[in-house]
């Protein structure tokens, strides 16, 4: 049966912590490994994405709400960093961490207004939330600095290329450390499967007595201020801010294609699509040179994605992996209650030897 | 605990489903809500749980005025209901089902893990107890109607409510199930649980229920114990449209 | 009178908005789903309009006799081949995705066919004006609103007096009801999202009379065509064509005090309200539904 058990087995144990440890390590030893600085920033573009799609899960993947709007939250986490560095003058990782909480103060308006709708009308609402941050953001241009954009000074102002880009190489590998750690948590915890809980049938967990609505806001606004930090970290590292790529639903899509593509009911299924498709994305960008072909490209792949592995990669992989190992059947109804008696029989008894 | 309504009343455009319903069910008894289709009774299921806005009038329990309130607020405040079209969550295995009524207690409670070894233990006693046990690391999806029935129960008993609403247990299960329902409602019964159950097998509510109230069209128009409700004409007309 | 001005410009402005909309709302009506892709195909058609008139030397508006056939065609095909193979369980989100990756193809592809470069027709009549009640109207507006008026009325000769629309409206209203009378739904789906992006080749040609076309130019209408379609009403044509006329005027008027990149937001602000106060939208009637 496919076992969707969230009790912590040892596999669940082992999997999340080997997974990290080999992590670790990776992030420790690329910098090493990468044999140009282009290399090394191109991972560091990857960690963006892959801490970006991580935090979207928090919401797609625990409440079933996929927003395609992340990309603004993103955004103005990127542009409240620079802004505090640039106009008010702030430390750069203090203006990040007062720009990921204003964000996520000012998720909890947003949220509100989003959350009360499902389905549909929670896609357009999301999708709007972009173009209107857009178009205010290029309006605004006394305060943003509209489409000519917005300079961020860097944090550290002496510092070469490649050193910079070795520095938020590890920046970012330790926020993605964190938000990974935090979806664990919640993975494992009671509010996580009281979202989980919504996921499946929303009415039916709010008449079990799961104050639904506010589940749901809270784990938005932690998914915002993730999001957020990971923009503002990016505005530091990069230096340079259009809103036209800051808010962009591009990059909110191409998060809900990593997310989908990696499996988002796994911890590490988010990460492994941005590893797919920031690759992918970079090396388009190489072929293509910035032509519109790159589009035509994710396109496909998106497209390709929804229709052929909705469920994402490594759920896929895992049933492979199972159908060929032999061990499950397909259906409960084909054991009767006796053999599965016997089965559990068998398996406590395994267990505690 | 006494779950009674105040001139509820309940439209939708032109259609009047609840018209003005007072009614008291008895606590600590198995009522039965019983009428023709389309009186009202799934309606007023929804009004009391919080699914749906009455238009007017008042649902109290205990003396607290539930009317309007979220649903997750009249779970806690002990009504648990089952649904006409059996609902559990699909992919989520059976003992995850009923785990998933607790309730954490706060914010620290509900950090905690969800698989505490004390509540794990009782979501197995109530699987056990309503004959399900060997199903629970099954996906709720892959079990047949009849055993969907019996885990939508074990869940909402989980949450220890002290009213149980049950919208049409026996639709659609075998005679054998039937029973097995029957007997469970009885025993939950008299371990002090209160039941208003919406049914239309006739049988089953008049072997189990100590007090009938009948609906049509969205008002209650005879209440009282089994022989009596058995005996009385506008239940009969309205069943037969006299 | 520069009021009066504003009132008309908006009114035909509004009509356009009309029967862009009204495939968007069309496709969520038989399918709930959100058509990502209508914008993309309005700029497709509006490009293919452009190419007719600059490269053939015909007038943009004869880009229709081909254009109508082909994205009905493409929207059977559409729905067909791909929207129907989706699990109804993930329906919505998934036609979102799918839908937004068709529109990223087309952007792409226009932009490798065409480049970057703005185009704009050049009309022999593109700067003729009108005078409508004392109001200075160009003529390439009055055309686009007849284009809407027209097609809107079609639509509604359509759906209400033949068979085809019939069966349309009961698949829209209630689904296996309609399988339960004969209708194969399955086809009227496939004919019904034809229908809509057929719409989008007319929104597409009518726009092209009068705007600037660049391949990203979806992106600047897609969000004030979602805010219609929900403000009507999701599902609901009649709702699209009245919230059009009312955010059209809107937008119209707010023009004169807050500039024209302002203004556009009043879309969004209607969009924000309607699903806080009211969210199957105002005008849909019962056919609205409550996402």
């Amino acid at each position: 049966m496919p076992n969707a058990s969230d009790t912590l087995r040892t596999s669940d144990r082992w999997l999340p912590l080997g997974g990290a440890g080999l992590l670790v390590v990776a992030i420790l030893v690329f910098p090493s490994l990468a044999p140009n600085p282009y290399i090394l920033s191109t991972g560091v573009i990857v960690l963006n994405w892959a801490v970006l799609a991580t935090s979207w899960n928090f919401v797609g993947g625990f409440t079933g709400y996929l927003s395609l709007g992340h990309g603004a939250l993103a955004g103005l986490g990127g542009y409240a960093t620079g802004l505090l560095v640039a106009k008010a003058d702030l430390p750069s990782f203090v203006a990040l961490v007062v720009a990921a909480l204003l964000v996520a103060a000012l998720a909890i308006p947003i949220g509100f207004a989003a959350l009360r709708v499902r389905g549909a009308s929670f896609v357009i609402v999301s999708i709007a939330l972009v173009l209107i941050l857009l178009l205010v953001f290029q309006s605004w241009s006394s305060l943003t600095g509209g489409s000519r954009g917005l300079v961020v000074p860097r944090p550290f102002p002496g510092m070469l290329r490649p050193e910079h880009h070795r520095v938020f190489f590890f920046l970012f590998g330790g926020l993605l450390l964190l938000a990974l750690l935090t979806w664990w948590l919640l993975d494992r915890s009671r509010f996580g499967m009281g979202l989980k809980a919504i996921r499946e049938d929303e009415d039916k967990a709010e008449s079990l007595g799961t104050p639904t609505f506010a589940y749901k806001l809270t784990v938005f606004v932690v998914s915002a201020a993730f999001t957020a930090l990971a923009g503002g970290l990016y505005a530091l590292w990069f230096g340079d801010l259009d809103p036209v790529f800051q808010f962009s639903v591009l990059t909110g899509s191409y998060i809900v294609l990593m997310a989908l593509l990696g499996g988002v009911r796994n911890l590490f299924g988010p990460l492994l699509g941005a590893l797919i498709v920031g690759i992918a994305l970079e090396y388009f960008k190489v072929q293509f040179g910035n032509s519109p072909l790159h589009l035509v490209t994710t396109g496909l792949l998106l497209g390709l994605v929804v229709m052929v592995m909705p469920d994402g990669v490594i759920p896929s992989l895992v049933s492979v992996v199972r159908r060929l190992r032999g061990r499950e059947q397909s259906s409960i109804r084909e054991l009767s209650a006796a053999d599965l008696a016997e089965r559990r029989r068998r398996e406590r008894a395994e267990a505690r030897s | 605990m006494t779950l009674r309504t105040n001139k509820l009343r309940k439209a939708f455009g032109g259609v009047v489903a609840l018209d003005g319903v007072d009614v008291e069910f008895r606590p600590g008894k198995v009522n039965a809500l019983i009428g023709p289709n389309g009186s009202g009774k799934t309606t007023f299921f929804n009004c009391v749980t919080g699914m749906i806005k009455p238009d007017t009038g008042q649902i109290l329990y205990g003396g607290k005025d539930l009317t309007g309130r979220a649903p997750h607020v009249v779970a806690r405040a002990g009504v648990g209901r089952t649904f006409q079209l059996c609902r559990v969550f699909p992919r989520m295995t059976a003992v995850e089902n009923v785990l998933a009524a607790v309730r954490p207690g706060g914010l620290l409670h509900g950090l905690r893990g969800a698989h505490r070894r004390t509540e794990t233990e009782r979501a197995h006693r109530w699987l056990t107890r309503l004959g399900i046990e060997h199903l629970a690391d099954a996906e709720a999806r892959t079990l047949s109607w009849g055993q969907q029935k019996l885990l939508e129960l074990a869940g909402v008993l989980m949450a220890e409510p002290r009213t149980i609403l049950l919208d049409e247990a026996a639709g659609g299960v075998n005679p054998a199930l039937l029973d097995r329902i029957g007997a469970l409602v009885r025993e939950l019964n008299a371990e002090g649980r209160t039941f208003v159950i919406v049914e239309h097998n006739m049988d089953l509510v008049m072997s189990i229920s100590d007090h009938i109230v009948v609906f049509d069209r969205g008002r209650p128009i005879a209440a009282g114990p089994p022989a009596l409700i058995r005996a009385d004409e506008r239940v009969l007309g309205a069943y037969l449209g006299v | 009178m520069l009021l009066l001005q504003s009132i008309i410009l908006g009114l035909l402005l509004g009509g356009l908005y009309a029967l862009l909309a009204a495939g968007l709302t069309l496709y969520f009506g038989i399918m709930r789903v959100v058509m990502i892709a209508h914008s993309a195909f309005l700029v497709l058609a509006a490009y293919l309009a452009w190419w007719t008139n600059s490269r053939l030397g015909v007038d943009p508006l004869l880009s229709m006799v081909v254009t109508v056939p082909l994205f009905f065609a493409a929207g059977v095909l559409l729905q067909r081949g791909l929207l129907s193979r989706l699990r109804p369980a993930t329906l919505t989100m998934m036609s979102v995705l799918i839908t937004f990756a068709i529109a990223l193809v087309i952007e792409g592809l226009l932009g490798y066919a065409f480049s970057g470069t703005q185009r704009r027709i050049q009309l022999g009549y593109g700067t003729a004006s009108f005078d409508l009640f004392g109001a200075r109207v160009a003529v390439v507006k009055l055309i686009a609103f007849g284009l809407a008026a027209v097609s809107l009325a079609a639509l509604y000769v359509l759906m209400r007096h033949t068979q085809f629309g019939w069966a349309l409206r009961a698949t829209i209203q209630h689904r296996d009801a309609a399988r339960l009378v004969g209708i194969d739904t399955e086809r009227t789906a496939g004919f019904g999202f034809g229908l809509g992006l057929a719409t989008a080749a007319v929104g597409g040609t009518a726009l092209a009379l009068d705007t600037t076309i660049y391949p990203s130019l979806h992106w600047h209408w897609i969000g004030p065509l979602m805010a219609i379609i929900v403000v009507g009403g999701l599902g609901s044509v009649p709702g699209a064509a009245a919230a059009a006329l009312l955010l059209g005027l809107a937008q119209s008027l707010l023009q004169i005090p807050m500039g024209a990149t302002w203004a556009q937001t009043v879309f969004y602000v209607a969009l924000f309200a309607t699903l806080a106060v009211r969210p199957q939208g105002f005008f849909g009637g019962r056919l609205a539904q409550r996402f």
